[in-house]
């Protein structure tokens, strides 16, 4: 009987203890240990973990571990762990996040604890929300059209002026490349990105939120509905269900699989596109619609840095943030990873090192300076309004929905996700 | 009916105070006696219990809970919660027509794919049952799938098979017949799922066929030689004898098809798409909760769920009285 206690006690220690110890992972053990947590590829990974090293031998005294996730499961453990109040120190998080995580007093101020004096000053703004900088822009990025000009010449067509293009052009000269090809081939691709709404809205007028709400119009949403699908019609394109398919990955692309002559994608991706496909790619200006007065084009922030509201280690989460924005050799190391760095002393210093593909995102953007749109920061609820749209926007596409009908579901829908 | 020793045993112990009065003293020290000895012993139960009891406590009923509060709140993970009473439900059944689509979704999905998988893994096991060579290893070939079925590897292979560019569209080109994007089109994504379903198959064929070996063969025998044919013998011995064995299975895919999750996911991209159309319940529960930061309402949709399977395997048990044979209640 002694026996069987004893052995009882001892396997319930056993258990008790196996408790402990997936409890107190991750807590605030060390007094100088910043955690720093992110999303993205294996390379990334490499690039964060040799700038973490950097810092710390600057700063011997503080420690910063790199908490890497991928991005579909990011921002479900970040929630998790602010919701078990294990929140990272120091947290990376996208546009569509930051009105969710600063309306709840999630992450801190960062006025006058960061330097941002040599920052863009208008991409900056985008980090903030009701005049308190939450958010410091990692660095930016745009959304041009991105062109294998190789395979326009193949098919006998020219490489059009950026300037100048109407949409009608450019659907016109996909189609000539399609045709040219006898369809095996795309002339171009396109996706259902909001980035390319906001453009073609922003080419109206319209801003793409307005007071909280949904800024674009019912006609904008239906005439960028129509644009689609004679892309589709005309087979400049494929298929709605082909593009589908092919995701959002870069690494599917269909100019990396060389199907496709054009198509639209963030400039920090130039570099994956132009490496996966072996070709030479260019960004051109987005097209315009006849008559329109602006570009449309912005630039935004690819991520930000936030610093945790409840963090005891604001100092040192401060330092590293302030290192990684302002420091040339953090930008060295890190590059055009996560967005072209919008501090001009560390884009000076690290010019030179940036790949070719970079390179020309760096002229790009220059020369597009004077044609942006400012940036605003998405209300609460801009993820699922983002996901109405989708859902809007297919329903059109195959057919499911008229685009009137859809357009009056996505404006009640989205302004509804966003008043919550 | 006879009492076994020891439930006669418990009967006299409990019996025996009433009984007694007069010899109070001695009668309450032989019990103290007995009954410390029964609870050193009750103790080291509880013991050996104890790690079963932690675990319900903490991470099965603690959480459960916990969630129940929540779905009475307005919760969002970032931030601290607040009542806000039966508003989830509320709005659950009149404000969001997603949640509607998502029920009606899964509805169609459990009633098309439990009975086809069912019928599929009987066939099978039938087959299987004529003491085919090397039924072990076909065995665990067509238990494969259902190992897989759910894994994320699987959901992309589907998508090579139905894409636009894939194989059932290939196969289908040499017949003249263009095809197209079976997963991608609203009209046909969740169809396709449906068929991932059926082909894992693996887990209730192997029910089936335990079950089948149980039927005694005799009766198969005297069924011939009363001239009972092939299909007679299946409708009238192995299907009867059988149906036990089809209920579990029924019951268990009901539920387990009722919370799919992973397949709808990883074809879908993780919205539900194209256009809503493969919005699996427990995908729009976790849209809710991860994605649109309202944690208190899919902790209503949670227990809803839970209300909903639950009726549905009463309505299973309720049914199965009149079709479930077992064969000792004569």
């Amino acid at each position: 009987m002694k026996r069987i206690l004893a052995a009882t006690a001892a396997m319930l220690v056993a258990v008790s203890a196996t408790a402990c110890g997936s409890g107190d992972g991750g807590g605030s053990g060390d007094k100088n240990k910043i955690v720093f947590s992110y999303w993205g590829s294996d390379s990334r990974q490499k690039l964060t973990e040799a700038a973490i090293a950097k810092f710390e031998e600057k700063n011997p005294s503080i420690k910063v571990e790199g908490d890497f996730s991928d991005f579909d499961s990011y921002y479900e453990k970040l929630a998790t762990k602010t919701a078990a109040g294990d929140a990272p120190d120091v947290m990376s998080i996208e546009i569509r996040a930051l009105a969710e995580y600063s309306s709840r007093g999630t992450i801190a101020d960062l006025n006058g604890k960061v330097t941002t004096t040599d920052l863009d000053q208008s991409v900056l703004k985008a980090g903030q929300v009701d005049g308190k900088q939450y958010a410091i822009p990692t660095g930016v990025n745009a959304f041009p059209m991105i062109v294998n000009k190789k395979a326009v010449e193949k098919a006998g067509q020219k490489v059009p002026d950026d300037k100048t293009w109407t949409w009608d052009d450019y659907i016109s000269l996909a189609q000539k490349i399609t045709a040219k090809n006898g369809g095996k081939t795309w002339g171009t691709e396109y996706n259902e990105n909001p980035a390319f709404l906001q453009i073609f809205a922003g080419q109206k007028g319209e801003p793409f939120y307005k007071d909280g709400k949904v800024g674009v119009s019912e006609q904008t949403v239906k005439d960028w509905w129509t644009l689609l699908q004679k892309i589709i019609d005309t087979k400049a394109g494929p298929s709605a269900a082909k593009m589908l398919e092919t995701g959002t990955k870069p690494d599917q692309a269909l100019l990396v699989t060389k199907e496709s002559a054009f198509g639209s994608w963030w400039s920090n991706q130039l570099d994956a596109l132009t490496k996966g496909s072996g070709e030479e790619l260019d960004l051109l200006r987005m097209p315009k619609s006849p008559g329109a007065t602006a570009s449309g084009m912005f630039l935004q922030p690819a991520m930000y840095y936030t610093i945790s509201a409840r963090t005891e280690k604001t100092a040192a989460a401060q330092k590293f943030v302030d290192f990684l924005v302002n420091d040339p050799d953090a930008g060295a190391i890190l590059l055009s990873d996560r967005g072209l760095p919008t501090n001009a002393k560390v884009v000076t210093a690290i010019k030179g090192k940036l790949s070719p593909a970079d390179q020309k995102v760096l002229a790009f953007m220059d020369s597009i300076k004077g044609e942006l749109s400012p940036v605003v920061v998405p209300p609460k609820g801009a993820t699922e309004m983002e996901d109405i749209l989708k859902r809007a926007t297919d329903s059109v596409l195959f057919g499911k929905a008229t685009p009137d009908a859809a357009a009056k579901t996505f404006i009640t829908e989205a302004n509804n996700s966003l008043s919550q | 009916m006879t009492l076994r020793p020891a439930a006669a045993d418990t009967a006299t112990e409990t019996a025996e105070p009433p009984d007694t009065p007069p010899v109070q003293t001695g009668g309450r020290r032989r019990r103290r006696r007995k009954s410390s000895r029964a609870r050193s012993q009750a103790w080291a139960g509880y013991l050996f219990l104890a790690p079963w009891f932690i675990g319900l406590f903490a991470i099965t009923l603690g959480p459960m809970i916990a969630s129940l509060y929540l779905s009475f709140t307005d919760y969002s993970l970032l931030a601290p919660a607040h009542w806000v009473g039966l508003d989830n439900y509320d709005k659950m059944f009149t404000a969001d027509d997603r949640y509607i689509n998502s029920l009606k979704v899964t509805t169609t999905y459990v009633v098309v794919s439990v009975p086809l998988q069912l019928a599929f893994a009987l066939g099978l096991a039938l087959a299987l049952d004529k003491g085919l060579r090397g039924l072990p290893f076909y065995r665990s070939v067509f238990y494969l799938p259902s190992l897989l079925g759910g894994s994320v590897a699987i959901s992309i292979l589907w998508k090579k098979i139905f894409g636009t560019d894939g194989i059932v569209n290939t196969f289908l080109g040499w017949f003249g017949y263009e095809g197209q994007g079976w997963v991608t089109s609203p009209d046909t994504a969740l169809w396709t799922l449906i068929v991932l379903h059926v082909w894992t198959f693996g887990a209730p064929m192997v029910i089936f066929l335990a079950g089948l070996r149980q039927i005694p063969r005799n009766l198969y025998e005297a069924a011939r030689v009363d001239g009972a044919g092939t299909l007679r013998q299946f409708r009238s011995i192995t299907l009867p004898l059988l149906t036990p064995i089809i209920f579990f299975n029924a019951v268990l895919e009901v539920i387990k098809s009722f919370q799919s999750f992973t397949q709808s996911f990883v074809v879908s991209g993780g919205n539900g798409g194209p256009v809503d159309s493969t919005l699996f319940y427990t995908l729009y529960l976790y849209i809710k909760g991860f994605k649109n930061y309202e944690m208190g309402y899919a902790a209503a949709m949670a227990w809803v769920l839970l209300l909903i399977i639950g009726a549905l395997t009463a309505v299973n048990f309720l049914m199965s009285r009149f079709w479930v044979f077992y064969g000792d209640d004569n």
